[in-house]
This record gives structure tokens, sequence and C-alpha cells, in this order.
């Protein structure tokens, strides 16, 4: 899992960077982006949109760790640890809401 | 058009970076941000967010390798991790309100610490690790763990002692790595190892497992903030991903001491130079 999660992010990487590099394309944003951006690009999938779509891949592999381990104390009825693995990833995902943009 | 040559020289930097990091198992932002920043003349703020992403990069493909044994002590590093992602979101988000001068001179202080510990490393041949029985915390959390020492054919049991003083640590380390965008692997190993007692190679593999996931609550403050660069963050994540694991093959080859001594001296010119870099000089 988590070799296909850096694998596909280096290919949409390099995919991201060389499309940037022979369009010119700058329609990332500099600055603080909006939310949207992040999601829907500017078009969808331009060639910067996919470099960020790469580096999200990326981001997400240990994220989805901690998904897979919520769901592996959940399963072995292990509550304290249910609960604190699940507060890690609440963490996570407030670090991505909680933009001071 | 053709690849601007600073993307050129962003790989060249952070392939070096991680070469070397993985040679001395360090992550290799602690190298790279500075080179960065004096080669290319990025700012501390987007070097450190190119290289937060490029530490997700390295611990993702380091522990794709650990997963399988059985090294990693996973409620261990998810209890700790309670610390250390709260550290890397308060620190990721000074980032965004410190100044370069104040960062820098933050960083060349992270840099000394990192010189002294590797020097003093250099200086003890033997590690003294002491084992400790589990505290309170430890024993309701059932923390304490055992691995099979492949190279001495016997199973080593352990126990995590004094657990506070080490979650303290972990949060400061986590707030380090979200200032700074390096992996901060340097401040919870020796907490684990010396003052909970747990062996060095299990410290180690927890350690990594536990950067990635700091490092990706640092990377999304950072990208919110649009502290990342596209130009200059993918090439070196490209740059570092191929360079770890060149370094990682090259480990057994390579002579640890002289190396040491070469990397100690360049960190203490980093050093150096970021802290007058910072003040003004």
């Amino acid at each position: 899992m988590l070799r296909v999660g850096v694998i596909v992010s280096f290919v949409l990487v390099i995919i991201g960077l060389v499309l940037v590099s022979i369009t010119g394309d700058t329609s990332y944003p500099f600055g603080v982006p909006e939310f949207w951006w992040f999601i829907w690009g500017d078009p969808f999938l331009a060639p910067s949109h996919i470099l960020f779509i790469g580096f999200m891949v990326l981001i997400s592999t240990p994220v989805l760790r901690v998904i897979v381990s919520i769901l592996m104390y959940l399963k072995t009825r292990d509550a304290m640890f249910s609960a604190i693995t699940a507060a890690v990833l609440m963490i996570l995902m407030m670090s991505f809401m909680l933009g001071i943009g | 058009m053709l690849l601007p040559l600073y993307v050129i020289y962003a790989i060249i930097i952070s392939f070096g970076s991680g070469v070397l990091g993985a040679l001395l198992g360090l992550g290799g932002g602690v190298i790279m941000v500075p080179l960065l920043v004096f080669l290319l003349h990025v700012p501390l703020h987007i070097a450190a967010g190119a290289s937060i992403i490029a530490v997700v990069a390295t611990s993702s493909a380091a522990a794709a390798a650990y997963v399988q044994d059985e090294l990693t002590n996973m409620r261990l590093g998810m209890f700790l991790e309670l610390a250390t992602t709260f550290g890397a979101v308060t620190g990721a988000f000074l980032t965004s309100v410190t100044s370069e001068a104040v960062l820098k001179v933050v960083f060349g202080l992270s840099l000394l610490y990192a010189v002294t510990t590797m020097y003093y490393q250099m200086r003890k041949t033997t590690r003294s690790w002491v084992s400790r029985q589990n505290d309170r915390i430890a024993d309701r959390l059932r923390l304490d763990g055992s691995y099979n020492d492949t190279a001495r054919d016997e199973l080593i049991t352990y126990g995590v002692g004094r657990t506070p003083i080490t979650f303290g640590i972990s949060y400061l380390a986590g707030v380090v790595s979200g200032l700074l965008g390096i992996g901060g692997g340097g401040i919870k190993v020796p907490a684990m190892n010396v003052v909970s007692g747990v062996p060095m190679k299990v410290a180690v593999a927890t350690s990594n497992f536990m950067i990635g996931v700091t490092a990706a609550a640092s990377a999304l403050v950072y990208i919110r903030n649009g502290f990342c660069d596209a130009f200059i963050t993918a090439p070196v994540v490209l740059g570092t991903l191929l360079g770890a694991s060149l370094g990682a093959r090259l480990t057994r080859k390579v002579k640890g001491v002289f190396l040491k001594k070469v990397f100690v001296a360049l960190l203490t010119v980093l050093a150096a130079r970021m802290l007058l870099s910072g003040v003004g000089v």
C-alpha cells in the first residue's frame, strides 16, 4: 500500500513537471489558494493541478495508514486505541481545514 | 520551453541530500533546506514546505521496507503520534506567522543541536542502553513489546518507562518538524531510546513510522497556507526519493565514520551561516 502510494505519486509528479515545463502552465496559485482549487483545479487536471494531486497522493499514504489502524483496533475491540488513533486522524483533518487563509 | 535551470539544481541538491541522509540514517531535510536557501536563494518558508513533502516520501518508502518485520511498535508510535501531530500543526502554524530571520536563527540552533549529538555519538563507541519496566501509563496502554534480534538470534522483550517525558519530547519534536520542515527523528529516537528504554532498532523503526504521519500533518498546513511552490517541491520530491533509494543501497559499502566527520563539518558551516544570516550579518 505504501509502495503503491509512493510510486503513483512519483509518476504523477514526473508527468506534472514535464507538462508544466512544456506548456508553461502557471495556473498553480501562488499565495494562498482557494479551497476549491485543490479539488477542481483551474481547469481540472491542468498540468500544475496534476502536480498537486501527486503531492496529495503522497501525503495521503500515511493518512491511509492511520485509517487502516483505526479499523484494525475497532476489529479487535480495543476501545482505548481506537479512540487514540481516531484522535490522530482528527488532528490530521483539522490541520488542512484550519488554514490561515 | 525547457526546464528552468533551478529545477535541475533543485534535483541535484535534493538528490545529494537524499543520499547523505539515507547513509547517515537521517532524513535529508536538515541538510537540504539550508542548501536550497543558500545556493538557490529559495525563501526558508518555501524550502521547508518542499522539504516536509519530501520527508513524507522518504518515510513512506522506508516504511514499506520495515512493515514486514516486527520492529515497529505501532501502539507506542500511535500513542506518541497524538503529541507529534499536534506539535506539527502548532509548528506549521507558527511558521506562517514567523519572520524569515527568526526562523533562520531557530534553524541554526537546531543544526547546532544535531551537530553536537552526532559529535558525541562518534566519540562514544558502545551505546549504553538501559532497559526499563513499563510505567503506569505504558502498562495501561500495553506499550511494551518484543522482537527477534536476527544478529544475536534471541527474542528481546522491552518495557517503556517514563512515558510522560517521552510524550512531552515528542510534542516538541512535532513542533520543530512543523516549524522547519524536517523529520525530527533526531529528537524522537534518543527520547525513546535513552529516556524510555526502547531498544535502538525499535526506536528507529517506530520513529520512521511516526515521521510520515507527523510530516503529513505539517505538509497539509503548508499547502493550505500557500507555502508549497510546485516548481521547487516537485524536483525536491523526485530528487530526494531517488537519492534516498540509492543511499539505502550504498549503506553497506561506505565507511560510516569518515562520512560522519564530513557531515559534522558541513552541518557546522551551515549552522553558522544560518545564524549569521538570521541576525543579519
